[in-house]
């Protein structure tokens, strides 16, 4: 009986592939259809932004954070701005912290109707929930245009407040879009949550163990997904995420569509959020004026936020001139990424695609 | 004014022209293969313009299904749309991969569309509207689709390509193992009507004024599933899942080779559909009203409703992973396949042999409506009573809390860090 | 056998099963060889279906172009691709010898056998004829048939369980 079989061969789930989120290569090991073993090749994608930023003033780099995760330009805006304001101490007027909130929360729910609409999608709904999720994106796309006149890669937060002041037309839409959004993830939720394919190839893939998840040091809806309530916004709050009410949401299994039950309510908090930042949105300046060539004094800051991937962090050193000495990101899809490999063997492919959807990575910030 | 109707969908100007060619040359095959050209044309022509309008049709409602226009760009709403990508298929480079097999690696585009072609020569379109009234009709075209699965094979193999052999093994898997529950749906037709050839059941299905979809629904059912695997449209698409393997088989196919393949995935859609309406629906009778209307529209439009049905679940439905298809086939489609066929069998005994009058039917609509409902409510629960044990919904927590967990023994362990 | 038509319908699909069978033993790759005998299968119902054996030429195409084909390419490619090769052996001389005699033989004794024609309904119902006959004179038969296939079926499911023995 041990004749029968088949050796096991090289599958290259390669760079140039539909759900592979990016370019980004996995080199699985099949015997049969079961994985024994999976290695990935980054890089594709690497643009070097560290050594560039090395070159450039600090307000110059803010562009770069726009590149790094394109689905996600505001919060990695908002935390580049945040670091470099902790290493040169600037403060932030008050209406510029609550419409970072906004923004960054919006932009939370933009990514993750993205996120979700692609796992779905690669779970094999012929693009179909993605449309859906596309509509209320289409919508919070508009509204960035309004204020800063780019869609994707905003280029928003400055250092030292926000960039523009909104619009007199933001503020109707912005209403009427939380006044359906609920609704809307409502509908989300009906159509999806009950779908016995989706809980088929879902339920009970690419498990995530608690233990593992937090030695991996994964963070974000893949760990909210364990079970793990665990939040920057409530564990270290930046900007004025201590002044509002929300709820994290967690999950209970740690397969994917917990991770994909987590987002989707999170979207939910995060509509809750942005209606108690509008009414309390302060008036008053939207930045502090900050030198084109600041220069902050030596030393090193962190600081990381929670993004719609996970925890984002900048790291800043400062050698007292006009560039920054050392810019490093600890990007929250590249450190999900490397229980990737824990994950996927023992699975097959087509759920080791499932699962690499629910991860929710994205290569420009992997590889930046 | 039924005069003009009839002669209209009889096409007496055929008529006399056939005569006209049996009296002026006095041989009868030369009538037959006329008739037999003509007709051929016909359908190839049908065959044909519905393919175009098919990709038409595809497109926008898939793109209304999913809050989109669909093509409006090309022609009138988009009606040019098929003929579009006809013309940018043909002008395609036609790359064969240098390892690809030779000969083996041309053929298969055209060996999957023959039996596409062939089994619309079997419908009924109307009542003296049939190409080929074989005796044994249904079988004739399980045999067809069989056949359509060797081709995909041939295509994935001579492609020398993982992922094309990947997608040729899965759907020879799956087409043999929805072949058994597909064979044991139209068995159900076959014994109610005594007659395997489709003309004869859907003459049944006329005369007794009920259509076999009424009483048997449980088929209807089982043959649309197992046709959907077997024609590999979501949600059991795994053989070109696009996500998951690029393309399939047809990964190495390039131009007008992989537009073959496509418009043969169509024509197959339209011949499922024909074989539904056909045995259960009704074919070309529609109460009564097929002798005010030409019942070949009648027929098209059925076809058309239920080539709507399998759009409907391809905008609406992820797909299954190849393992939970085989398990849906062998562990839910076949026991119930069985189970109907025991039910149907002593229903038509009791049926013939009390030489009961048609009024039977409708009891036995009834009890195998609610058979059928048991029956699905039983398989489904015990199928996806896993799924079930976790809520659907995410827990809302208010403050953070990491538990104390110790550390694993071992993590990527043997990887080449 | 009075139509020229069956004639050459019947000379036609006899070339094509012979030469695919043929090229069965003759190709070098072993894939190949089982498309060709799919070919061959395919033949043979056509010739069915000119002794108006219509039942049987589709079963034929359903059973052994569908379903033992399959059976055929699984088995191929389940074997390690150095047996795979279906070049000439040694023997084969003397064996080409030994069957051209074997089939001289059938072909002589064939062709002086007295064949009794039936004359009968050219298309009448075979599908319910061979039911009847199914059912009644052949009922022993179709029963053993019938615990045959169940057992090859559970050897079949045993044969690849995943069991804790190994054997």
């Amino acid at each position: 009986m041990s004749d029968i079989g088949t050796p096991p061969y090289v599958v290259n789930i390669g760079p140039q592939h539909p759900s592979t989120h990016g370019v980004f290569r996995l080199k699985v090991t099949l015997d049969g259809e079961r994985i024994i073993d999976a290695e990935m090749v980054l890089g594709y994608l690497h643009r070097s932004m560290e050594k560039l930023a090395e070159e450039r003033t600090y307000t110059q780099n803010i562009p770069f954070t726009d590149r790094m995760d394109y689905l996600a330009a505001m919060t990695g805006n908002l935390g580049y701005c945040l670091s470099a304001e902790k290493l040169a101490d600037v403060e932030v007027p008050e209406r510029a912290s609550y419409l970072r909130v906004i923004f960054a929360e919006l932009q939370r729910i933009a990514s993750h109707c993205m996120a979700n609409g692609t796992f779905v999608n690669d779970c094999g709904a012929w693009q179909t929930p993605l449309m859906y999720m596309f509509r209320e994106r289409e919508k919070i796309l508009d509204l960035f245009e309004m204020t800063c006149g780019a869609r994707l890669t905003t280029n928003y937060m400055r250092i030292g407040g926000v960039a523009f002041d909104v619009p007199d037309e933001w503020y109707p839409s912005i209403n009427k879009l939380m006044a359906e959004m609920p609704d809307r993830i409502s509908e989300y939720e009906e159509m999806l949550h009950d779908n016995e394919i989706l809980l088929a190839r879902s339920r009970d893939v690419g498990v995530l163990r608690p233990d593992v998840a937090i030695n991996a040091s994964v963070s974000g809806p893949v760990l909210r997904g364990c079970g793990i309530a665990w939040d920057i916004r409530k564990a270290d709050p930046y900007c004025v995420y201590d002044r509002f009410d929300f709820d994290i949401p967690v999950g209970h299994n740690g397969d994917c569509f917990d991770r994909f039950l987590v987002r989707l309510e999170e979207m939910r908090q995060s509509v809750r959020i942005i209606k108690q930042a509008l009414e309390q949105l302060p008036g008053g300046p939207v930045t502090t004026p900050v030198p084109l060539a600041l220069r902050p004094e030596p030393g090193e800051a962190y600081a990381r936020i929670e993004s719609p991937k996970g925890e984002l962090g900048f790291y800043l050193a400062s050698d007292g001139g006009p560039a920054p000495y050392r810019w490093h990101v600890r990007s929250p899809s590249f450190i999900n990424l490397s229980v990737l490999k824990e994950l996927s063997v023992g699975l097959s492919i087509a759920d080791a695609i499932v699962t690499l959807g629910s991860l929710d990575i994205n290569v420009g910030e992997i590889d930046r | 004014m039924r005069a003009v109707i009839a002669a209209w969908y009889d096409f007496d100007p055929f008529h006399e022209l056939y005569e006209w060619i049996g009296d002026v040359t006095s041989s009868e095959e030369l009538v037959y293969v006329i008739i037999a050209v003509v007709g051929a044309t016909g359908i190839l022509s049908f065959v044909g313009l519905g393919a175009l309008a098919n990709v038409w049709l595809e497109r926008k409602i898939i793109g209304r299904i999913q809050v989109r226009r669909g093509p409006n760009r090309v022609g009138p709403g988009g009606l040019l749309q098929p003929v579009a990508d006809a013309i940018k298929l043909i002008q395609k480079e036609v790359l064969q991969p240098r390892a690809s097999d030779g000969k083996l690696y041309n053929l298969p585009p055209i060996l999957v569309f023959i039996p596409a072609m062939l089994t619309f020569a079997v419908f009924a379109w109307a009542p003296d509207m049939v190409y080929a009234d074989l005796n044994v009709g249904v079988l004739y075209l399980l045999a067809l689709s069989s056949v359509t699965s060797l081709a995909i094979f041939m295509a994935g193999w001579a492609s020398n390509n993982k992922y094309a052999l990947l997608g040729a093994m899965r759907v020879i898997a799956m087409a043999v193992s929805y072949e058994i529950p597909m064979v044991l749906a139209l068995l159900a037709p076959v014994l109610f009507t005594g007659t395997m050839s489709i003309p004869g059941i859907v003459d049944f299905q006329r005369s007794n004024d009920i259509w076999l979809a009424f009483m048997l629904p449980l088929p209807v059912f089982i043959y649309a599933i197992s046709a959907t695997a077997e024609l590999n449209r979501t949600p059991a698409d795994i053989a070109e899942a696009e996500s998951e393997i690029v393309a399939g088989f047809h990964t190495e196919y390039s131009g007008m080779k992989f537009g073959l393949f496509y418009a043969v995935e169509l024509i197959n859609s339209l011949a499922v559909s024909g074989i539904l309406a056909s045995l259960f629906f009704g074919g070309y009778s529609l109460f009564g009203i097929d002798e005010y209307i030409p019942p070949w529209i009648i027929f098209i439009g059925k076809i058309y409703f239920f080539y709507f049905g399998l759009i409907w679940l391809r905008g609406t439905w992820p797909r299954l992973r190849i393992d939970q298809l085989m398990a849906f086939s062998w562990k839910m489609l076949i026991p119930l396949a069985l189970i109907n066929i025991g039910v149907v069998s002593a229903e038509v005994l009791i049926w013939r042999l009390n030489e009961l009058d048609s009024w039977i039917f409708w009891v036995y609509a009834l009890i195998n409506l609610v058979m059928m409902f048991v029956l699905l409510q039983f398989f489904f629960t015990m199928l996806t009573k896993n799924f079930y044990r976790l809520p659907r919904r995410a827990t809302l927590v208010h403050d953070i809390s990491v538990p104390s967990l110790p550390a694993p023994s071992t993590l990527n362990q043997g990887g080449n860090a | 056998m009075d139509d020229t038509a069956v004639v050459v319908a019947f000379y036609v699909l006899s070339a094509i099963t012979l030469i695919s069978a043929l090229m069965v033993a003759v190709v070098r790759d072993i894939i190949h060889a089982v498309l060709f005998l799919i070919l061959s299968f395919i033949g043979v119902a056509g010739l069915y279906i000119t002794l108006s054996a219509d039942f049987v030429a589709v079963v034929q195409v359903l059973i052994y172009a569908g379903a033992i084909s399959v059976l055929m390419i699984f088995a191929v490619l389940l074997t390690p691709r150095s047996d795979r090769d279906n070049a000439p052996v040694s023997y084969a001389a003397p064996l080409s010898v030994l069957a051209g005699l074997l089939g001289a033989v059938i072909i002589f004794v064939g062709l002086d056998t007295d064949w009794r024609q039936v004359e009968g309904d050219r298309f009448g119902q075979t599908a319910a004829e061979i039911g009847q006959a199914l059912l009644d004179p052949y009922a022993l038969p179709f029963e053993v048939a019938s615990i045959v296939l169940v057992v090859a079926m559970i050897g079949a499911i045993i044969l690849v369980r995943p069991g804790d023995e190994e054997a």
